[in-house]
């Protein structure tokens, strides 16, 4: 710790409040320590073990030790591939989507002499929302087939009334469009922030140098801005993979298997289809793969 | 001149815009759930109509009552508040303030709980509480959202206590005052404004989860958000009942989150500053 409580005395007396400090710090960090123990560390232990087993809430009677036989099935199943393709691209998607609407919106709010306070509040009312009750606010009042008001829109602009949610590619858009407009104002809210502090100075630096706005963006802003960035990319990419509710709220998956991310998947398979043994399985391919794109995110967070 | 004005005028309309996307679905929600059943199904759809309160009163006190849902919403947000405060707030002290062995390890610990999906904790809750009979009980909704609202409110809650001079408790004990004195009568009354936004981040967070509530729910304990599917079936929507329900849904979070407007980006990129940037 950069700033770490005065020096203790040295000798015998120090080494006792060390002790009983040490021994303070246990008794505040336990109870916390023991429940995310129990409801963290042990469930994972635990999920482990079941992905081990074949487990059948229908067929109770053929369960039993498999070893990794429901890993080697997942090598083999289509289902699983395609659930990974479907995760990376609704992943990438909208965290580009957000990132390039936050931003441009941060920019272009950073520049008004008034009215910031009307976003900074508007902004809020989004994330603030659970996304299952956005899904079915999507899912009803704006995407619903001649009632809801983008397809209304969609009529008048003379596309014809189409099949938002049940149409596999179109339903793949709208998830990707309900996700982005739950979250970008979160990328703009965290990047508005950190645009307000800038130093000032360097900005009036470049504009004495005749610097364009499109320069000053490129050479100053955009190198500032990083970290931020790149902290947004990461938070977002990992809530992205682990997406449940506005997706569940809003196709299921479906049409087929058009929008189930591998996350949709695990649950399918466990808690619709109570293959528990083989969901188990998923959830931790999931993990892994959370693993792996944290472990390229953060890499990429320490290159400059 | 007028390519500047052009230029204000463009980046008005966009921001506009922005504005609009966001407010609107919400704002078509709340106009929907004040809607009559022939309004609410008006082609095209209707932005001016005499209001009523018909909706609320149906799902409030209709046959198919929401009232236990709201209340099951609020005992599970409430039990889940209360518990993780009084275990969050000992523990981020703790890691902020203290000096022992492996305090990086514990921190990293609290930051590596969040990887886990939730999937993966939900599948072995599932079949543990099932076998002690927790499925559809307060007990085992609230023993698992402390997987998420923990490592949540102490990250938190450590950047709070992190701000205060180390002159304070210093000059507490210089005056013979025990380590839980200075905590309870010094420390505490420091904090009090970041335990006041961490209570209303946690509240937030409970009250908006799904995948655990959903599994977990049945006819005992079931939160608005899992109820709200009563209102849409293969056969019919009911269109003014649902906005009603989904607005009853977000009024608590939605007040909740402009009280908590100044803190809302601490709030939302916590544990990340800590990653790897501050120390």
């Amino acid at each position: 710790m950069p700033h770490a409580a005065a020096t203790p005395p040295a000798g015998d007396l120090g080494r006792v409040l060390a002790q009983r400090e040490r021994r303070f710090a246990a008794a505040l960090l336990a109870p916390a320590f023991v429940a995310l123990l129990a409801t963290t560390t042990f469930p994972l232990l635990f999920l482990i073990g079941t992905s081990t087993f074949r487990m059948d809430l229908a067929m109770p009677f053929a369960d039993g030790f498999v070893g990794l036989e429901n890993y080697r099935t997942l090598l083999a199943d289509d289902r699983f591939w395609s659930s990974l393709l479907v995760s990376l691209i609704y992943t990438a998607s909208t965290v580009v989507l957000q990132v390039a609407l936050g931003l441009a919106l941060a920019l272009l709010v950073m520049d008004m002499k008034r009215g910031q306070g009307w976003f900074r509040v508007v902004a809020i009312l989004p994330v603030v929302l659970s996304p299952a009750v956005v899904g079915m606010i999507w899912r009803t009042f704006m995407l619903a087939p001649e009632f809801g008001i983008v397809d209304y829109l969609a009529i008048n602009a003379g596309l014809g009334s189409q099949n938002w949610l049940g149409d596999p590619t179109l339903a793949m858009v709208s998830v990707v469009i309900i996700h982005t407009w739950q979250w970008t104002p979160f990328a703009f809210m965290v990047l508005l922030a950190s645009l307000a502090s800038l130093p000032e100075d360097i900005y009036e630096a470049a504009r004495l140098d005749r610097a364009s706005a499109w320069q000053r963006f490129k050479r100053i802003t955009l190198p500032l801005l990083r970290p931020a960035i790149v902290m947004v990319v990461i938070m977002r990419t990992m809530v992205a993979l682990t997406a449940f509710a506005a997706i569940f709220t809003v196709t299921g998956g479906g049409p087929g298997t058009a929008t189930e991310i591998l996350n949709l998947y695990a649950y399918r398979k466990s808690f619709t289809e109570l293959s528990i043994g083989y969901g188990s399985a998923l959830a931790v391919a999931l993990l892994v793969v959370t693993i792996l794109i944290s472990g390229v995110l953060f890499a990429m967070r320490r290159a400059k | 001149m007028i390519a500047k004005r052009i230029r204000l005028v463009a980046v008005l309309a966009i921001t506009l815009l922005f504005l609009l996307a966001w407010v609107f679905p919400i704002l078509w929600s709340v106009l929907n759930s004040l809607k009559t059943d022939s309004d609410v199904l008006a082609y095209p759809p209707k932005l001016f109509f005499s209001p009523t309160l018909e909706p609320y009163r149906d799902v409030l006190f209709g046959s198919a009552s929401i009232l236990p849902n709201l209340v099951s919403s609020f005992v599970i947000s409430i039990g889940t508040t209360i518990i993780t405060m009084l275990m969050a707030v000992p523990a981020a002290y703790a890691l902020a303030r203290l000096r022992f062995r492996g305090k990086k390890f514990a921190g990293f610990y609290v930051l590596a709980t969040q990887m886990l999906p939730p999937v993966g904790i939900i599948i072995p809750y599932f079949l543990i509480l099932r076998n002690i009979g927790w499925i559809d009980t307060y007990q085992g909704i609230i023993l698992i959202y402390l997987s998420f609202s923990l490592p949540f409110a102490i990250w938190l809650l450590v950047s709070y206590f992190e701000d205060i001079p180390f002159e304070m408790e210093e000059a507490a004990y210089l005056d013979g005052a025990s380590r839980m004195k200075t905590l309870w009568r010094i420390i505490i009354p420091q904090v009090r404004g970041g335990i006041a936004v961490t209570i209303v981040f946690v509240f937030l967070n409970a009250w908006n989860e799904f995948l655990f509530a959903v599994v977990l729910s049945g006819n005992t304990v079931r939160p608005v958000t899992v109820a709200m599917f009563n209102f849409v079936s293969v056969e019919q929507t009911l269109w003014a009942k649902l906005a009603a329900v989904s607005v009853l849904a977000m009024l608590p979070v939605v007040i909740l989150g402009i009280v908590a407007q100044k803190n809302i980006v601490k709030g939302l990129t916590v544990g990340a500053v800590k990653g790897g940037g501050r120390r």
